[in-house]
């Protein structure tokens, strides 16, 4: 038995070794620019770089844990402030994505006239670049200047400190991101819909099942793989998607907007002239990082997602 | 008759409310684009920019924020344009060559360990990308290779390298073996076939790999910011970036203005090609 698998094994080898060639160059690309800035990256979170006003660059030492457990006990509430602000950030974008995207999509997916036209339309933000969208919603949300308190005033609501307060922070955030991906999720959806074949509607309407029976009992659970799919990829970019934050509120008021990688980054290259804190930086990466991988375990795990896409 | 007139009634009812939907949704969508439009031509300083200059007037119209854009700038549009291009298309014949053989590699060979490279590929691009940005500027200003193109361009290329190879497995999977299998038999190597078949085959996902691996860097500025200080090696978002965090909102024309230059390429790609591209980014999810 044994025999016969090296045999295979062998066989298979002399047969496919060219794989291996095509595969170097990737393989090298990898190892260098991620596996080892990854490891690299672990490592400098066990030690005190940059903690505590020491920096010179690569002057530093191991401490182990220490970090880690700092971050947990006496720097707690930061922790858990990111870590909450991180999922609130992800889950509540992704539900807005999802539900205006499957909204628009069904009103989008009916016999309507200019249909094409009102899909080019609304594609249009997603065409854009999103740092630059980013840097022109970060001006229509201003204070004195900014485009929407202007079109409040019209009718003749005070304007408001969006970027200053936690609430309306967050409202500013959501809508602005909002408006970044909800094209991508409408034009998704329909193009799904449209694979839905008809006769299933025409039976069900022979049996007398209305607009929302047909929906949930056709539509949604045809959509399942799609809405699994693209809510997980949804999910897995927003929680690390670093300019809309950074660029509107830089994580502010306080902390109240931050996500771990706008502080990692501000920790690291943030204040001119201060120490950059490489460490903290560091462990806050690794800890996204976790969260990101158990996450996406979880999800693969009870879906049957990875049997559609990745043989 | 009274139920045929209300059910024609409810059907208008509904085809109204559809309408409304959509317009309400194209002027969330299309609002700020429009603002950005007016504002780059428009000769008001940001004081006056209210609601009711929301209808542009003729009297107001100049091309005078497009002209200081790209003449009348240090540094020069050019010199941005220059600079983008450099990283942003070296990046892409990078990335696209690393794709392509990638996803030959996992598409049309079954070698032994391919189950555990996918996987290995995988959890390494779930490492948030923003902050691999700290190892970087640590391993690059070891080396000497902060404030060069060089520099910019190794992290660039990995950029978008395991989306897209695996975006280009999955399209090659649709190709049939026996077309390869065909100019096996007359005669080619694998590799002739690869360059010579599968290749042109698969120009439309290759292109959308080589059009992710530009965007990524034509629109980075996290990176760039960290590695780059000399004014002439700075790339048009570093550009954008700068003359909105320096003039600020006074400038709003100039900003309004830079943003759709730099936008216009990219716009106009991903309008000719939006069925490839939401084919590609939903992996094929979208087939059901």
């Amino acid at each position: 038995m044994a025999d016969l698998r090296d045999q295979t094994l062998g066989f298979r080898l002399r047969r496919e070794w060219p794989a291996y060639i095509y595969l170097l160059p990737v393989t090298i690309v990898l190892l260098v620019l991620n596996a080892y800035p990854i490891a690299y990256t672990i490592y400098i979170s066990m030690t005190d770089f940059g903690i505590g006003g020491r920096f010179s660059l690569f002057n530093y030492h191991y401490v182990g844990l220490a970090n880690y457990s700092y971050a947990f006990t006496s720097n707690a509430s930061l922790s858990w402030e990111l870590i909450g602000n991180s999922f609130f950030w992800a889950t509540g974008s992704v539900a807005l994505f999802l539900g205006v995207g499957l909204g628009l999509a069904t009103v989008l997916n009916q016999e309507i006239r200019g249909k094409t036209i009102y899909r080019t339309l609304i594609l249009l933000p997603w065409a854009m670049p999103a740092f630059i969208t980013i840097l022109v919603w970060s001006n229509m949300w201003g204070y004195q200047y900014g485009i929407i308190n202007g079109l409040l005033a019209t009718v003749h609501i005070a304007p408001v400190y969006w970027t200053e307060r936690a609430d309306t922070a967050w409202v500013a955030l959501f809508v602005t991101n909002l408006w970044l991906s909800f094209p991508f999720y409408t034009v998704v959806f329909v193009a799904t819909m449209q694979a839905i074949p008809k006769d299933l509607y025409e039976a069900a309407s022979i049996d007398g099942a209305g607009s929302f029976s047909k929906f949930f009992r056709i539509t949604l659970p045809y959509l399942k793989p799609t809405i699994i799919f693209v809510g997980l990829m949804g999910f897995l970019f927003t929680f690390n998607n670093f300019y809309p934050i950074y660029i509107i509120t830089t994580g502010g008021p306080g902390n109240a907007t931050q996500i771990f990688i706008t502080k990692a980054y501000d920790q690291a290259f943030g204040a001119v002239g201060a120490t950059p804190a490489f460490a903290t930086a560091a462990m806050y990466s690794v800890i996204d990082f976790l969260i990101i991988v158990a996450f996406t375990v979880i999800v693969l795990w009870r879906t049957d997602l990875t049997k559609n896409w990745l043989k | 008759m009274i139920q045929r007139k209300r059910r024609r009634a409810a059907r208008i009812a509904k085809r109204i409310a559809t309408h409304a939907i959509l317009i309400a949704a194209c002027v969330f969508a299309l609002f700020p684009i429009y603002f950005i439009v007016i504002t780059s031509f428009s000769t008001l300083p940001v004081e006056s920019i209210t609601a009711s200059t929301l209808v542009p007037s003729v009297s107001q119209f100049t091309t005078k924020s497009y002209h200081t854009i790209l003449y009348d700038q240090s540094p020069s549009f050019l010199s941005l344009l220059e600079n983008s291009l450099i990283f942003s298309g070296s990046a892409a014949a990078i990335g696209l060559a690393l794709a392509a053989f990638t996803g030959f590699a996992l598409s049309k060979f079954n070698f032994p360990g391919r189950r555990t490279f996918v996987y290995f590929i995988l959890l390494i691009s779930l490492f948030p990308s923003f902050v691999m940005i700290i190892p970087f500027y640590l391993m690059f200003a070891k080396i000497g290779l902060i404030n060069t193109y060089l520099g910019l361009i190794i992290p660039y290329s990995a950029g978008a390298v395991v989306f897209s190879g695996i975006l280009v497995k999955n399209y090659m999977d649709s190709i049939p073996d026996d077309i390869e299998e065909a100019a096996l038999v007359d005669g080619m190597s694998r590799t002739q076939a690869f360059f010579r078949v599968l290749v042109p085959l698969c120009y439309p996902v290759l292109g959308l790999a080589a059009f992710l691996a530009f965007i990524g860097p034509y629109t980075d500025y996290a990176l760039a910011h960290v590695f780059i200080d000399s004014p002439g090696l700075f790339t048009l978002a570093l550009g954008l970036y700068n003359l909105n965090s320096q003039s600020g909102i006074q400038n709003y024309g100039l900003i309004t203005a830079f943003a759709i230059v730099m936008s216009l390429p990219i716009v106009a790609f991903y309008m000719l090609f939006q069925r490839y591209i939401i084919g590609g980014l939903t992996m094929g999810a979208v087939r059901g």
